[in-house]
């Protein structure tokens, strides 16, 4: 099953992402996000961070959880390859996020926006649409 | 989806999207464009959005898109929208997430024909000497303490450490911060963000070129700013990296709860906001402020390692560089400014996202030196083509609240603009113009000429309507990307 695609959007960066249930759709997404930023088919999970955040429902859960990820890249100089779903609820998610010290990174995302905000159900499971301000 | 039967033409180049075209519309529409740049506007969500930021409380006459209209995120990039102060709104969605991504332009006394031998080794030397920041920080670490004073004291700071003159302050918006700011409504998440990244150019459409004077339009003004034609410029364009993004980040969660708290309907997420009267809104004022401030410290920073690079490579072979700065003008920003609504003085809000701002002669808030003939109003092209320098007028107060557009605006995707060339086959192309760039291959795919609207029509439409004169047009020798 793909995991995401790219949409045109004019300025910034536009994503489908794809998941067979929720916590995948979480982990693709955080995938999808670091495969715009850096090569990180070459990143190895050598170190680990857990991450926990909370949001208003599952969209806003989703943003958070990116933002948070944006966050720990920029400040440990970190590219997260792999992400293991610990808990997961409409509003709180816990997480442990793989990767190593940043490098092959390749372009700056400013944060995870809510412009054109999606998770829906379909046959196969999820599909959340989201922007990314470049 | 809007189309141009629903606009009525109020001038040559001035369009109308009437109140009742959509029932929340609180004010009408209006953007300034020639057909061509209409048509492209129709191509993506751009109106749309402007008629949604329409629908914001507290709005005054009407919401504006500037000619390099293009989609964004909540309001369109170009958007310009004025609020009361008692009534309104702040929205961090109409800033945008680069809080103060503007732009420098800097004047020399050397002629862009004696620099034309040296510019590769020129544009080598500022791509390896000014850090681009992707993926790693910069070479300045700031503590906490340090922090909170650049927070606070924007370009002040750099120049109390060295980096720079009052003279570079006098000529920068706002002399470089605002006073609104306070170090405490900024997250420690931000702060930490924006810690190892002062003085480092960002990545996307950041840059710093290295241009000439081809055309000078109004001598009269082009001498007051120090412009002739044949000279060598150089332009910067950077905004207030990881920690302005944070504190837009922050504040956009913070203001979807008080969107409910305050009852305010939005028909677009993006657009959230807080009464500008509220602690939250309050809050996102005095941080909005800090990450401008750190964006102006940022750009004087800038702008001190490209006079140290350029004196560096230049100063063996060329005397006296005199590379000083003509003015520095934010794109993402809410100001509160004196405004005349009907005959009535107002003190309004305005948010302007991918404008500038562009006061006319006699506006006291201008350096002395720019009184007389107004403010100093740039456009920098893309990487290919020209770029501008106009200056404000009286005329736009009226017409825009004294706002320009802020560049080109994007026609295409990035991922079109990938699929049409490759990175290297731009630099190439560039190249057999005589333009030397430097950056990695994807951002310069991204960044091609051909993903961006025609800045010549961009510039004519702001020109002919008024809201800023053209005073010279440059083109670029040498350009270097993040």
């Amino acid at each position: 099953m793909k995991r995401f695609e790219q949409l045109d959007h004019t300025a910034d960066l536009a994503l489908r992402i794809y998941g067979q249930d929720m916590g995948e759709l979480y982990v693709n997404a955080a995938y999808a996000m670091f495969h715009h930023l850096a090569a990180v088919d070459d990143v190895r999970p050598l170190l680990r961070e857990q991450v926990c955040v909370e949001g208003a429902d599952p969209e806003s859960l989703l943003v958070n959880w990116l933002n948070e990820l944006l966050y720990l890249h920029e400040t440990e100089t970190r590219v997260y390859c792999a992400f293991d779903i610990l808990a997961l609820s409409p509003q709180r998610l816990q997480a442990m996020a793989y990767g190593e010290e940043s490098h092959a990174v390749h372009t700056i995302i400013k944060a995870a926006t809510y412009h054109d905000l999606s998770i829906r159900h379909t046959d196969q499971g999820y599909v959340a649409s989201i922007v990314f301000d470049v | 989806m809007v189309n141009k039967k629903d606009m009525r033409r109020v001038d040559r180049y001035l369009w109308e999207i009437p109140r009742g075209y959509r029932h929340d519309m609180r004010v009408p529409a209006r953007i300034y464009a020639d057909d061509a740049l209409l048509e492209a506007a129709l191509q993506d969500r751009s109106v749309e959005q402007l008629i949604n930021t329409a629908c914001l409380p507290g709005l005054v006459k009407y919401v504006l898109a500037m000619p390099d209209i293009h989609q964004g995120y909540g309001p369109p990039i170009g958007g310009v929208a004025a609020m009361g102060m008692d009534d309104g709104v702040i929205s961090p969605g109409a800033v945008g997430y680069d809080i103060n991504c503007g732009v420098r332009l800097l004047r020399s006394n050397v002629e862009a024909a004696q620099v034309k031998p040296f510019v590769t080794e020129l544009m080598d030397a500022l791509h390896y000497g000014i850090p681009s920041g992707v993926g790693r920080g910069g070479d300045i670490r700031l503590s906490g303490r340090d922090m909170d004073k650049v927070l606070e004291r924007g370009a002040g700071w750099a120049v109390s450490k060295g980096y720079g003159t009052d003279q570079d302050l006098q000529h920068t918006e706002e002399h470089g911060a605002l006073d609104a700011a306070d170090a405490s409504a900024v997250s420690s998440k931000a702060k930490k963000r924006g810690s190892n990244q002062l003085g480092t150019l960002g990545a996307g459409n950041h840059f710093v070129e290295i241009g000439k004077v081809v055309d000078v339009y109004d001598e009269t003004v082009a001498q007051q700013m120090g412009v002739w034609p044949g000279q060598m410029v150089l332009w910067i364009h950077s905004g207030s990296r990881g920690l302005g993004h944070q504190v837009c980040t922050d504040y956009v969660n913070a203001h979807r709860r008080a969107v409910d708290k305050y009852g305010i309907h939005l028909p677009d997420r993006q657009l959230v906001c807080a009464p500008i009267d509220s602690p939250e809104g309050r809050q996102y004022m005095a941080a909005m402020a800090c990450a401008a401030n750190y964006a102006w410290a940022n750009r004087q920073l800038l702008m001190h390692r490209a006079r140290t690079i350029v004196a560096d490579v230049l100063g063996p072979h060329l005397k006296q560089l005199g590379l000083t700065l003509i003015y520095d003008i934010a794109h993402n920003i809410a100001k509160a400014e004196q405004h005349t609504v009907e005959g009535r003085k107002m003190q309004l809000l305005v948010h302007r996202k991918g404008a500038t701002r562009a006061f006319g002669p006699g506006n006291p808030r201008l350096p002395e030196d720019y009184r007389t003939v107004g403010q100093p109003v740039l456009v920098p092209g893309d990487m290919g083509t020209a770029s501008y320098l106009l200056v404000g007028t009286s005329e736009a107060a009226a017409k825009s609240f004294s706002s320009s557009c802020h560049g080109a605006g994007r026609v295409m995707s990035r991922k079109a603009a990938k699929r049409k060339a490759r990175g290297e086959e731009v630099q190439r192309s560039l190249q057999e113009q005589g333009i030397i760039v430097r950056g990695p291959w994807r951002g310069l795919a991204e960044e091609a000429p051909h993903a961006y609207k025609d800045i010549d029509r961009v510039v004519n439409v702001v020109h002919e309507s008024g809201l800023a004169r053209r005073v010279a047009r440059m083109v670029p020798m040498g350009v270097i990307k993040g």
